[in-house]
C-alpha cells in the first residue's frame, strides 16, 4: 500500500516552433497534462545590438534600433530620436511631431495585425491570420512610398525625420483608414466573439494586477489586467497631450480580469484608438520644414537620460550615456517583451499543456526585442 | 451490381465457391479503390482551392497544362501524390517495426470497408445487407487501433499522447452519433441502407421532399449532432488537436514519412466521405431526388448521392477554415454534457412524435 | 441551467456568423484576391490599389550602383555606412581634373567637379549591406544610389540579383588599374578601413 510516486515529465518545446513568435526555447515540466513549471531559454537571437552601438555615431546607431522590435519599427526609431533629443535639449519642427505619430501609430496598428493573426493562428484559425495580414500589407504599402523600405525603416531622425511626406500621402492615408475601420468589426465577428475563440481563451492564463505590477510587465498586457497606465498619458512625450484617445482597459467580458481574452481585446480596441490618432493628427498637420538644422556631427553635451516611450508592446526606454563624442558611450535598451517573458512562468501555473502556446500568443512577445 | 448478383453471374459459381467469391470480392473492391483514389485527388485540390478562396488568395494558379501546377492549379493534387509516392521510407530504429508497418493499413481498412454498404443509386451498391447502418458504424471504429498502434510503435512520448487524445475523442463521439441513428431507424423501422432511403421517397404535403430531416423537428437536431460527431470522427477541425500542426507535435503521425503518411492522409479523406454518406443516406435522402418525380432514374440516382455528400463534404472544409480548435477536455465535456443529452432527448422525442403523430 | 442553454445558442449563433464571413470572402473572390503571379506579373504594379501613384515613391530601397565616373573619392559614403561594407581605396591624381586615357580615368564628373583622386577599389558587399540608404545622402555628386523608381532615370529597377556563389555578390565598381601604372601618380595612397 505504498504511495504512487509521479515525478515530473520535462518536456521541450524546442527553439524552431510553428507559432512566429521567433527562436525561443521553453522547459515545461509537466505532471500528466498539467503544468508544474515553465522556464524560458533566450539567447538564440543574440547580436550584440548594445555593443554595436558603442562604435558607431549616433545616427548610424538608426538602423540598428530598426532590427530590435522589427515588427514595431518605427516606434523604436521614435524612442531613441525622442532620447537623443532631449539629451541635447534640441526642438523639433511641428510637422516633424505630426509625421512622426502618424507614422508611430500606424505602425501599432501593423504590429498589433501581426500579433493578433498569429494569435489566431495559434489557437488554430487560419483566416483571420490572412485576412489580418492582407490589411497589414496596405499599411507596408504606405510606408514604402513613404521612405522605400516596407518593415525597416530608417526613417526617424534625430533631429526629424528623412523625407517630407510625398504628395498624395495624406489622401492615401485617410482612404486606408476608411477602409480599415469596418475590417474591426469583421474581425471582431470572426474570431473575437466566436464561442470557441472565448473557450479557448477565455479565463486562462490569468494575470492579476499586483502580479503584473511586481514583475514590471507594461503595455497592452498590463492594460489587460485592469491597470489603467499608458505613458502617451500619463508621461505624455512629443505631442500626444495634444489628442484625444481613451486607453482601453481589460473589465473581465469573458472570463476574468486579465486573461488572454482580454489581453487579446485590448489590442483590437487599441487599433481603433490609434485610428483616431491618426485622423485628428491628419486633420492638423501644419505645413513646415522636416529638419531641425542641426551640426554635422551630432554631439550631445556629457550626460546620461533614461527616457520611456510606448511602444505596441508596453515601456520602451533607452538609456544613453554620452561623454561628448560623436559616439554613444553606452546605450540600452529596455524592451517590454523581456518582461513580458518573465511572467510566463508564473501565470502558466495550473494549466494544461495546450495552453502554453495561447498564454504565450497573448503576451505577444518578439525575439528580436528580448535577445537584441 | 451487389457481391450477390456478381457470384451469380459468374460462371465458376457452384463448382469452386471461395474463388468465385474472392473474384467477386476483387472486382467489387478495385473500382471502390480507385474511385477513393480520385476521389482523394478531387478533395485535396478542393481543400486547397476553396481555403484559398476564403482567404483571398487565389491558390495553386498555372498558365497552361505543363506550366508550374497546370491550368487554374490542376496538377497540384497531382504532384502532391508524386511527392508522397516519391519520398523516402524511414522506420525509426526504436519503433516496433511490425506494429509500425501494420498501423497505417488498419485505419485505411477501416475506412474502406464502409464503402460496402454506401448506396451510391437503387442498384448500384455492393452490399445491400439488412443490417447496413449498424454495419458502418461498427467497422468505423476499426481505425480506432490503427491510430492506437501508430502512437505506440513510434516509441515516441508525444505520439503517445496524442494517439491517446485521439482515441479517447472517436471513442467518445461514437456515441451520440449511434444515438442520433437510433432515433431515424425508430422511424424507418429498418437498418438496410436501401430500406431507409426507400422510406425517404415521396413528399411530405406535396412540395418538400419526404426527407427524415423534414419529419420532425427531433430529427432536424439529430442531423447536427451525427453531422458534427462525425467531423470529430475525422479528427477534422474544430476537433483536431490530436494532429494539430501548432500544438507543439503533429500527434499519432509524427513518425510517418511517404507513402505511409499518404495512406493515413487518404483514409482521413475516405472518413469524411463515408460519415457524409451516411448523413445524407440517413437524414438527406440518398439517391432520392429533391424535386420528387423527376430525375429519378438510378442515373440521376448517383448523381443526388455524390452531390449531396460532395457538399456535406465541402461543409467540412468551410468548418476547418473557418474555426480555431477546441482543447481537448473542452472537446469531451461538449461529447458528454452537451451532445449525449440532447441526443437521448431526440430518441425521446422521436419515440413519442411517432406515438402521437401515427 | 438557463446559462447552458445560451451557451449553446451563443455558440450556435457566434459560429454561423463566421461561417457567413468566410463564405462572403469566397464568393467574392474575383474582387477580393490579393495574390500576385510572380514571375509572370511583378511589383511594381501600377494598379495596385494603394489608393498613390507608383511615379511619387519619395525614394526606393533595392540595388546599390555607383557610377564609377562621377565618384571624386571623398569616402563619404564609406564613413556613412553603419556596417562598413563600402570598401573605397584612392591614389592622388598629379593632374586634377585631367583625363588619364592610360587608366580610364575621367578627370570631370558630369556635374563639372574636377577630379583630384583616382579610385581605384570600390567595393560593396551587398551580402552585408542593411539597405538604409544612409549612403547615398552624403555623396556630393549624387553618384551613389538604389536602383529603380526615382533613380531609374540613371538604372531600372533592380532588386533580383541573387547569385549562386557569394563572392559574385561583392560588387566592384571601380575600373581594373594596373598596379604598375598606378605607380606613376603619387605614391601616397589612402587606404580603407580594415
Amino acid at each position: 500500500m505504498g504511495v504512487v510516486h509521479g515525478d515530473l515529465m520535462t518536456l521541450n518545446i524546442g527553439p524552431q516552433h510553428p507559432s512566429t513568435h521567433g527562436v525561443l526555447r521553453l522547459k515545461v515540466k509537466t505532471d500528466g497534462e498539467i503544468i508544474s513549471e515553465v522556464e524560458p531559454i533566450i539567447g538564440y537571437l543574440h547580436r550584440c545590438f548594445e555593443k554595436h552601438c558603442e562604435n558607431v555615431s549616433y545616427e548610424q546607431v538608426i538602423p540598428y534600433t530598426d532590427r530590435c522590435d522589427y515588427i514595431a519599427a518605427m516606434n523604436n526609431n521614435f524612442g531613441y530620436a525622442v532620447t537623443v533629443e532631449e539629451l541635447m535639449e534640441i526642438k523639433v519642427p511641428e510637422r516633424v511631431e505630426y509625421i512622426r505619430v502618424i507614422v508611430a501609430e500606424l505602425n501599432r496598428i501593423a504590429s498589433h495585425l501581426l500579433a493578433l493573426g498569429a494569435y489566431g493562428l495559434d489557437v488554430g484559425a487560419f483566416t483571420p491570420f490572412l485576412y489580418m495580414f492582407r490589411d497589414r500589407e496596405r499599411i507596408l504599402d504606405l510606408f514604402e512610398t513613404l521612405c522605400g523600405a516596407r518593415l525597416l525603416y530608417n526613417y526617424i531622425w534625430v533631429g526629424g525625420v528623412s523625407h517630407d511626406l510625398p504628395p498624395g500621402f495624406i489622401d492615401a492615408v485617410y482612404s486606408f483608414l476608411d477602409y480599415f475601420e469596418p475590417k474591426i468589426e469583421e474581425y471582431n465577428e470572426l474570431l473575437t466573439y466566436n464561442k470557441i475563440f472565448i473557450e479557448r481563451t477565455g479565463d486562462v492564463g490569468v494575470m492579476p494586477p499586483e502580479v503584473a505590477v511586481s514583475y514590471g510587465v507594461t503595455g497592452p498586457n498590463l492594460r489587460g489586467s485592469g491597470v489603467k497606465w499608458d505613458i502617451r498619458k500619463d508621461e505624455p512625450y512629443s505631442i500626444y497631450d495634444k489628442f484625444d484617445f481613451n486607453i482601453p482597459v481589460g473589465a473581465g467580458k469573458m472570463g476574468t480580469v486579465g486573461d488572454c481574452w482580454d489581453r487579446y481585446f485590448v489590442r483590437m480596441v487599441e487599433m481603433k484608438e490609434s485610428v483616431k490618432i491618426t485622423r485628428q493628427a491628419l486633420k492638423g498637420i501644419p505645413a513646415g520644414d522636416v529638419h531641425q538644422t542641426l551640426p554635422k556631427k551630432i554631439r550631445p553635451p556629457q550626460g546620461s537620460i533614461y527616457k520611456r516611450t510606448e511602444s505596441p508592446r508596453g515601456d520602451l526606454a533607452y538609456y544613453i550615456v554620452s561623454d561628448g563624442s560623436p559616439i554613444p558611450y553606452r546605450l540600452k535598451m529596455r524592451s517590454p517583451a523581456f518582461t513580458a517573458l518573465s511572467v510566463l512562468g508564473e501565470i502558466s501555473q495550473g494549466w494544461m499543456m495546450s495552453d502554453v502556446l495561447v498564454i504565450l500568443g497573448s503576451l505577444d512577445i518578439v525575439l528580436g526585442e528580448i535577445d537584441r | 451490381m451487389t457481391v450477390d448478383q456478381l457470384i451469380n453471374w459468374l460462371p465458376f459459381g457452384t463448382d469452386w465457391p471461395v474463388i468465385t467469391f474472392l473474384t467477386a470480392v476483387i472486382i467489387c473492391a478495385l473500382p471502390v479503390f480507385l474511385f477513393i483514389a480520385v476521389y482523394a485527388l478531387v478533395a485535396i485540390y478542393g481543400e486547397v482551392k476553396i481555403s484559398s478562396f476564403m482567404a483571398d488568395k487565389v491558390g495553386p494558379m498555372g498558365q497552361g497544362v505543363g506550366l508550374h501546377a497546370g491550368k487554374w492549379g490542376l496538377l497540384q493534387p497531382v504532384a502532391d501524390a508524386l511527392k508522397l509516392i516519391l519520398k523516402e521510407d524511414i522506420i525509426p530504429s526504436a519503433a516496433d517495426k511490425k506494429l509500425f508497418v501494420m498501423a497505417p493499413f488498419v485505419v485505411f481498412i477501416g475506412a474502406f470497408i464502409s464503402f460496402a454498404a454506401l448506396p451510391f443509386s437503387q442498384n448500384t451498391i455492393i452490399a445491400d445487407m439488412n443490417i447496413g447502418i449498424f454495419y458502418i458504424l461498427a467497422v468505423g471504429s476499426l481505425s480506432v487501433i490503427g491510430i492506437i498502434l501508430a502512437g505506440w510503435s513510434s516509441n515516441n512520448k508525444w505520439s503517445l499522447y496524442g494517439g491517446m487524445r485521439s482515441v479517447a475523442q472517436i471513442v467518445s463521439y461514437e456515441i451520440p452519433a449511434g444515438l442520433s441513428i437510433i432515433s431515424i431507424i425508430m422511424l424507418t423501422g429498418t437498418l438496410s441502407m436501401q430500406g431507409i432511403n426507400e422510406f425517404q421517397q415521396g413528399t411530405i404535403w406535396g412540395i418538400l421532399p419526404n426527407w427524415i430531416i423534414f419529419n420532425n423537428p427531433f430529427s432536424f437536431i439529430a442531423f447536427f449532432i451525427f453531422f458534427i460527431s462525425g467531423v470529430a470522427e475525422c479528427n477534422r477541425t474544430p476537433f483536431d488537436i490530436p494532429e494539430a500542426e501548432s500544438e507543439l507535435v503533429a500527434g499519432a503521425f509524427t513518425e510517418y514519412s511517404g507513402m505511409r503518411y499518404a495512406f493515413f492522409f487518404l483514409s482521413e479523406y475516405a472518413e469524411m466521405f463515408v460519415v457524409s454518406g451516411v448523413s445524407v443516406t440517413a437524414f438527406l435522402g440518398g439517391w432520392n431526388s429533391p424535386i420528387s418525380g423527376f430525375f429519378n432514374s438510378p442515373g440521376w440516382g448517383v448523381f443526388w448521392f455524390m452531390g449531396k455528400t460532395l457538399s456535406l463534404v465541402f461543409v467540412m472544409i468551410w468548418f476547418r477554415w473557418t474555426f480555431p480548435r477546441l482543447r481537448v477536455d473542452q472537446l469531451m465535456s461538449i461529447c458528454w454534457k452537451v451532445f449525449l443529452p440532447f441526443s437521448l432527448l431526440n430518441i425521446f422525442g422521436v419515440g413519442i412524435w411517432i406515438l402521437i403523430a401515427g | 441551467m438557463s446559462k447552458y442553454f445560451s451557451n449553446i445558442f451563443e455558440a450556435v449563433s457566434t459560429l454561423l456568423t463566421g461561417m457567413g464571413i468566410t463564405w462572403r470572402h469566397m464568393m467574392n473572390i474575383r474582387k477580393d484576391n490579393v495574390t500576385l503571379q510572380y514571375p509572370e506579373e511583378r511589383w511594381p504594379r501600377p494598379e495596385r490599389d494603394i489608393g498613390f501613384d507608383f511615379d511619387n515613391y519619395n525614394v526606393i530601397r533595392s540595388r546599390l550602383q555607383v557610377d564609377i565616373d562621377d565618384c571624386i573619392g571623398c569616402m563619404k559614403c564609406e564613413r556613412a555606412c553603419p556596417v562598413q561594407c563600402i570598401k573605397i581605396i584612392t591614389t592622388k591624381s598629379g593632374a586634377k581634373g585631367e583625363d588619364l586615357p592610360d587608366i580610364n580615368h575621367t578627370g570631370v564628373t558630369s556635374n563639372g567637379t574636377k577630379k583630384a583622386l583616382i579610385v581605384s577599389r570600390f567595393d560593396i558587399d551587398m551580402t552585408e549591406c542593411c539597405y538604409c540608404n544612409l549612403c547615398t545622402y552624403p555623396c556630393p555628386e549624387e553618384c551613389i544610389y538604389m536602383t529603380g523608381g526615382p533613380n531609374s532615370h540613371k538604372h531600372p529597377i533592380d532588386y533580383e540579383f541573387s547569385q549562386y556563389d557569394r563572392n559574385e555578390l561583392i560588387y566592384k565598381f571601380a575600373k581594373d588599374v594596373d598596379e604598375e601604372k598606378l605607380s606613376k601618380y603619387f605614391p601616397r595612397k589612402k587606404e580603407a578601413k580594415a
